[in-house]
């Protein structure tokens, strides 16, 4: 078992060194990628600095936690856009033209090359400058408890799985169907909810987003653990569902595969 | 002369018409595309408006209601939808980046039309489809819009069309010059999906920002037709949208017609 994880450990260093080399033969693209998410910053930001101006409270917070909420959110949306958004972006494009073939030719775990094989690193620059955020947003909370931050590496984790597996699942119908581009859209909109805090909708809505369309575990669960004494339940279910989902990814791969058929001449 | 120009119609009708059989081709994609995606934008966008009246200590907002602003969210990312230009640029940035523009270089019309009038086509079928749901949401919960001021809100639309066209025609010259130009196309938009109120009415913005913004031609996108749609705004906004649009168009056509000359003749082909 050790010497697995420590074998995967190794490789996945290797891709990651890779991928930095390949990301810095193309300079203004690594730049104009930094650019491209300082813009989404700014209109997630912007949203809310505008709307405060106009009411005290949203959903459960005021201006101070939701900039705690938003820098979670950069936080937890950094790491997956430099660890697995490329891959499980190009899924359906490796599936039609016949790349997948390669991998799942290679003495590894498919899933694991398919979501790992490639790492952005100009989103470190990124995660950066959302880190930077987060810290000041807690250094203007009023009598924050640092010790908090300790939840995070726990929740964020847990967060980070729970985004993978729904990601994945989605990218995975590419080998079901044909062309599932837009179903890859609906992506997106479906993460655009776990993007606003849950505390914002209606109760049944707020349900939904805990436990069927999870996306809620991916910030809004963190930032409570911060803002709010804690809710040991919420906190169990986000480390159980994290489990859960990966589990059920794995099964679904396995399903979705059946379905495969060559690509490549 | 007159001739040409019918020759010349008729040729942009083709390529408009391609546009919008190629997307209907794919009929569940198309679906997705032009219905599920903006009423799911839709959604998130109204949910969050219910929650900022929730907490908020009066009943209006900069002099509106709850309604005008679920009117605004419904109508603004239905425009929104209309006013973005991902899958052209894209492919445009595509013909340039793989020597495929080469086939497009010699035959009797230009890059610019060949792809506007493609563009066009698709704008065009896609709000006649996706258009059906904010009325019947309008209906249904009797938002307020004014739907005789639906003709020149999207007479603005497609005039912003244009502009939006010339700058993908701009970015994808960019590929001339440079490798692996498409990230510009996605902070372009970012940036534009800020400046189009596609977010939130831009007049809630402090000043001097509000003035600034809405002063540039993308609060055509969003701000200014739905604002005219649902009576936040009178008809001197979208003449003074006009006018900035034209302005942009100049600019930006400047430059692009500039830098595809230039790019052009630094252009070595590499396709077929």
């Amino acid at each position: 078992m050790m010497a697995t994880l420590k074998k995967y450990f190794s490789l996945y260093l290797a891709l990651f060194r890779t991928s930095f080399i390949a990301d810095l033969e193309y300079r203004v693209n690594f730049l104009t990628r930094i650019a491209t998410d300082i813009f989404w910053y700014i209109a997630q930001i912007l949203t809310f600095e505008v709307l405060f101006r106009h009411t005290p409270k949203i959903g459960d917070w005021n201006l101070e936690q939701m900039r705690v909420f938003l820098g979670v959110m950069f936080v937890v949306d950094g790491l997956y856009m430099i660890i697995l958004s490329e891959n499980l972006d190009q899924f359906s494009e490796k599936v039609r033209k016949g790349d997948l073939d390669l991998l799942l030719a290679k003495p590894v775990n498919s899933q694991f090359m398919l979501s790992l094989q490639k790492a952005s690193t100009a989103m470190i620059g990124n995660l950066m400058l959302g880190t930077a955020w987060f810290i000041y947003a807690l250094v203007s909370l009023p009598q924050f408890e640092w010790l908090r931050l300790l939840w995070l590496l726990v929740l964020i984790p847990c967060g980070l799985v729970a985004l993978y597996a729904m990601r994945f699942v989605m990218a995975s119908t590419a080998v079901i169907f044909a062309r599932s581009e837009n179903l890859q859209f609906i992506w997106y909109q479906i993460y655009r909810l776990g993007m606003r805090p849950d505390s914002i909708y209606v109760p049944w809505f707020k349900w939904m987003i805990l436990t069927v369309i999870p996306v809620g575990v991916i910030a809004s669960v963190p930032s409570r653990a911060l803002l709010e004494p804690p809710q040991w339940g919420l906190f169990a279910w986000a480390v159980v569902l994290a489990g859960i989902l990966i589990y059920l990814s794995n099964k679904f791969w396995k399903f979705a595969l059946k379905f495969y058929s060559s690509a490549s001449s | 002369m007159k001739t040409s120009f019918a020759v010349f119609l008729r040729r942009n009708l083709a390529f408009a018409k391609l546009a919008i059989v190629s997307n209907l081709e794919y009929r569940l994609n198309y679906f997705v595309d032009a219905i599920v995606q903006p009423t799911l934008t839709t959604g998130i966008e109204m949910l969050l408006w219910v929650a900022v009246f929730a907490g908020a200590t009066s009943a209006e907002i900069a002099g509106f209601t709850r309604e005008y602003y679920l009117s605004y969210a419904l109508w603004g990312a239905f425009f929104a939808r209309i006013c973005t230009s991902w899958m052209y640029e894209f492919r445009m940035i595509q013909e340039i980046d793989s020597g495929s523009v080469n086939s497009l270089l010699v035959r009797p019309m230009t890059f610019y039309e060949y792809y506007f009038s493609q563009l066009m086509g698709y704008k065009f079928i896609t709000t006649l489809v996706s258009m059906v749901v904010p009325v019947m949401v309008v209906l249904a919960f009797r938002l307020p819009t004014h739907f005789e001021r639906l003709p020149l809100a999207f007479a603005l639309e497609f005039y912003y069309l244009i502009l939006v066209h010339s700058i993908s025609f701009v970015i994808a010259s960019c590929a001339f010059y440079l490798n692996k130009v498409y990230s510009f196309t996605g902070a372009k938009n970012l940036a534009l999906w800020l400046f189009t109120g596609e977010l939130f009415p831009l007049d809630l913005m402090p000043e001097p920002l509000k003035s600034f913004v809405i002063a540039l031609p993308f609060s055509a996108g969003v701000y200014v037709p739905v604002g005219y749609l649902t009576g936040r705004l009178e008809v001197a906004s979208v003449t003074q949208a006009f006018i900035s649009i034209t302005v942009g168009l100049v600019v930006v056509n400047l430059l692009g017609a500039y830098m595809w000359k230039k790019g052009v003749n630094v252009y070595t082909g590499t396709g077929a």
